[in-house]
């Protein structure tokens, strides 16, 4: 018989792996349908699904409007970072001098802290002292400065703009790894062929780099969905509720009124959104693999 | 051989669960009483003011030792929170005004009465001081180590450039000016606006002082049970308020926090600025003391000023095993030396009588307006926000939703305490 023994060795791990992931999830989950607020820690009991209710009922803070913001941020920030993020990765592909310090200074926003991006960026957009304020009179493009982020019209441009700075790298970083696999011998049977530059990237660098692209665009549609940093740094969600997503409305619950349940279901809520997401994302990405 | 690797696989997963046991008896032990001190609002100066009362308790203490906790502030009261929940080792805790209530309402907090009872300082605290201590159930939870209460800062020398030398008293003549000085340059404007942030304690004082029946016990009612945002006064403080935006204030004002406004003041856009004492230190330090001045905030229509005040404490957890110990701590970090050099070096207002008649620093300078803020009842009324509502937590999002709809022209002034009237019912 086979010796077993090793499947013992597995437990400390998986203990470690249920009390760091599981359990929290699910006290989250559990949290989402009960009474649970600082204020009030004698009295936890089951209120159903009153917490989602008042969350998405709230006549004062509208639901559908934290929604299409959250919408906006994510599509926004996930196209324009997937975009420039992947013009990047072509413009490092091939050698050149000074390349490693190159690639360091644009990379290194990747390992900024949000919430300093955040705060660095109000300070750039800032009405009266603000960096770009001051270029865009000094160039012409305005009279007299503009307060963007106190504008419901461009609130959300000015958080999304460092938001997308922010992310370009990552997808530079990962796309360029995957660039750098694709054999040079499709690009020359390609060249053979007669293909073009344009031709050579829809034909034979995409589809080779697009394990990467699917993985990657999924992974980051997760962290942007859960990144509430830049944008409470500089807007805290306003004016007039404008740029408040989410992840920031979560924080709002748990931070400022301490009501942990109703955190828990937006909490709940982006974790459903993301579960119809994954699946519908996969199955159509998985639909076109099979068509190759 | 299965069976003993087995079997000592578990008993290395029990040895580990078992860990923290075998770390918290061993604590105990010793032959020092260690008291377990958490802080709530940590600063880096802060906690080494504090650090620097306990190594000189410490001293004369030998047989103690104080064991400083100082979580990050923006997670501090959480930690507190849980900490407390669930019983966990702790002597000495800062309790703020905010969590006070569902402190007590836990069971967490030990009844200090007899303790200041028998304190020799315990007659030279505040009149506010007692008031906050008892803040709940008229029942001293907490000593106050220190208090927040808003005054005005005005930059004399940017007045005296555009030709004015007298200080406001009303809340009018302050608009007034700050409308003129705004028309007399560009990149000039009046009033270092509150827009972000609990704006509401900035704009709400200044609107409800028109009103004359304000309850004290609760600033959003008046004294016949009327939401006091609805009073017809207060329908034209609102109108005054948001012209003074549009009239004083950069558009940006919507999005300003402390940060903006602080900068603002400094940099001379804004020549006035309602804030708190902690200010002073940071302008001080950027502007110097001779370009500004700190005087009490202006009345209202009202004859009268509403100042809410903002205070930490410390208390003992009701479960702690060395109250004793923790209140011989306590007496020592709030007598009037010590809590003047603590308040010194932090910004925020003492909590000693004497402190204000004996102390170089505090009995001179901007401190003269905060003392007189805290010594004329008649004019400076102390009022309190409905902390107690389970509707207030979530009260700073809705009134900033509103306030800034109708700052950028979205709602009337009516529409706007419509929604916040209905907010409170």
């Amino acid at each position: 018989m086979e010796d077993k023994t090793y499947r013992w060795f597995l437990v400390p791990a998986l203990i470690l792996l249920v009390l760091c992931i599981y359990v929290p999830v699910l006290r989250g989950l559990v949290m989402a349908f009960q009474n649970y607020n600082m204020f009030d820690l004698t009295n936890i009991h089951f209120i159903g699904l009153e917490n989602f209710s008042a969350v998405i009922r709230d006549v004062h803070i509208s639901f559908g409007q934290i929604l299409a913001n959250t919408l906006v941020w994510v599509t926004a920030s996930l196209l324009f970072q997937f975009v420039l993020g992947f013009i990047l990765a072509l413009a490092m592909k091939e050698p050149f001098r000074g390349r490693g310090i190159y690639s360091g200074f644009v990379f290194y926003a990747w390992a900024l802290s949000g919430f300093a991006i955040g705060l660095t960026w109000a300070w750039l957009f800032n009405g009266q002292f603000g960096l770009i304020n001051d270029l865009l009179v000094r160039i012409g493009l305005l009279e007299s400065p503009i307060g963007f982020l106190s504008s419901k019209s461009l609130a959300m441009i000015a958080v999304l703009i460092p938001n997308i700075w922010y992310g370009v790298p990552f997808f530079g970083i990962m796309l360029l790894a995957a660039l750098q696999s694709v054999p040079a011998e499709l690009y020359e049977a390609a060249t053979i062929d007669g293909a073009g530059r344009v031709r050579q990237l829809f034909s034979v660098t995409i589809p080779y780099v697009r394990p990467t692209i699917i993985s990657t665009v999924l992974l980051r549609t997760m962290w942007i969905i859960n990144f509430p940093d830049i944008i409470y740094a500089m807007t805290s969600g306003g004016p007039v509720n404008r740029t408040n997503i989410l992840a920031t409305q979560m924080i709002n619950k748990i931070f400022k009124e301490y009501d942990y349940g109703q955190g828990a279901a937006i909490g709940v809520i982006i974790m459903v959104l993301l579960f119809v997401y994954a699946i519908f994302y996969l199955r159509v990405t998985g639909r076109q693999e099979e068509e190759f | 051989m299965k069976q003993r690797i087995r079997t000592s696989v578990l008993i290395i997963c029990v040895l580990l669960a078992a860990i923290p046991l075998f770390a918290g008896g061993s604590q105990e032990k010793s032959e020092k009483t260690t008291l377990t001190y958490m802080e709530t609002m940590t600063s880096p100066g802060r906690t080494a003011t504090i650090q620097g009362i306990i190594d000189a308790y410490e001293a004369l203490n030998p047989e103690i030792e104080i064991n400083l906790i100082s979580p990050p502030y923006e997670q501090a009261d959480n930690k507190l929170t849980l900490m407390l929940n669930s019983n966990q080792d702790l002597d000495i805790i800062e309790v703020r005004d905010h969590t006070l209530k569902q402190f007590v309402n836990n069971g967490k907090l030990e009844d200090l009465t007899d303790y200041i009872a028998s304190w020799d300082e315990g007659d030279d605290l505040l009149p506010l001081t007692v008031t906050a201590a008892k803040t709940v159930d008229d029942t001293p939870y907490l000593i106050p180590q220190f208090f927040f209460v808003k005054a005005l800062f005005v930059r004399t020398d940017i007045l005296a450039q555009y030709g004015f030398t007298e200080m406001p008293t009303t809340m009018e003549e302050m608009y007034e000016m700050a409308i003129a000085v705004t028309e007399k340059a560009p990149n000039q404007y009046g009033f270092g606006f509150r827009g972000k942030g609990s704006a509401f304690k900035v704009s709400d004082p200044m609107i409800l002082s028109d009103v004359a029946t304000i309850d004290l016990e609760n600033v959003y009612r008046t004294t016949d049970g009327t939401f006091s945002m609805s009073t017809p006064e207060a329908k034209a403080a609102l109108d005054a308020y948001v012209d003074l935006y549009n009239r004083a204030v950069p558009a940006d004002g919507v999005n300003w926090g402390f940060n903006e406004q602080v900068n603002a003041f400094i940099s001379g856009t804004t020549p006035f600025l309602i804030q708190d004492p902690d200010t002073v230190a940071l302008v001080n330090e950027q502007l110097g003391e001779e370009n500004y001045t700190v005087i009490p905030l202006p009345v209202g229509k009202s004859g009268k000023s509403f100042l809410d005040y903002g205070f930490a404490g410390l208390s003992i957890p009701s479960y702690s095993k060395n109250k004793d110990a923790a209140w011989d701590f306590i007496s020592f970090i709030a007598n009037a030396e010590n809590n003047a050099d603590f308040c010194r070096t932090y910004g925020p207002l003492p909590i000693h009588a004497s402190t204000y008649a004996n102390d170089d620093y505090f009995s001179s300078g901007v401190y003269k307006s905060w003392e007189q803020e805290m010594s004329d009842p008649d004019t400076y009324k102390f009022v309190k926000y409905p902390l107690d509502s389970p509707k207030y937590p979530g009260w700073a999002q809705v009134q900033e939703q509103y306030m800034q709809s109708l700052l950028l022209g979205d709602i009337t002034s009516e529409e706007a305490i419509a929604a916040w009237e209905s907010y409170w019912e």
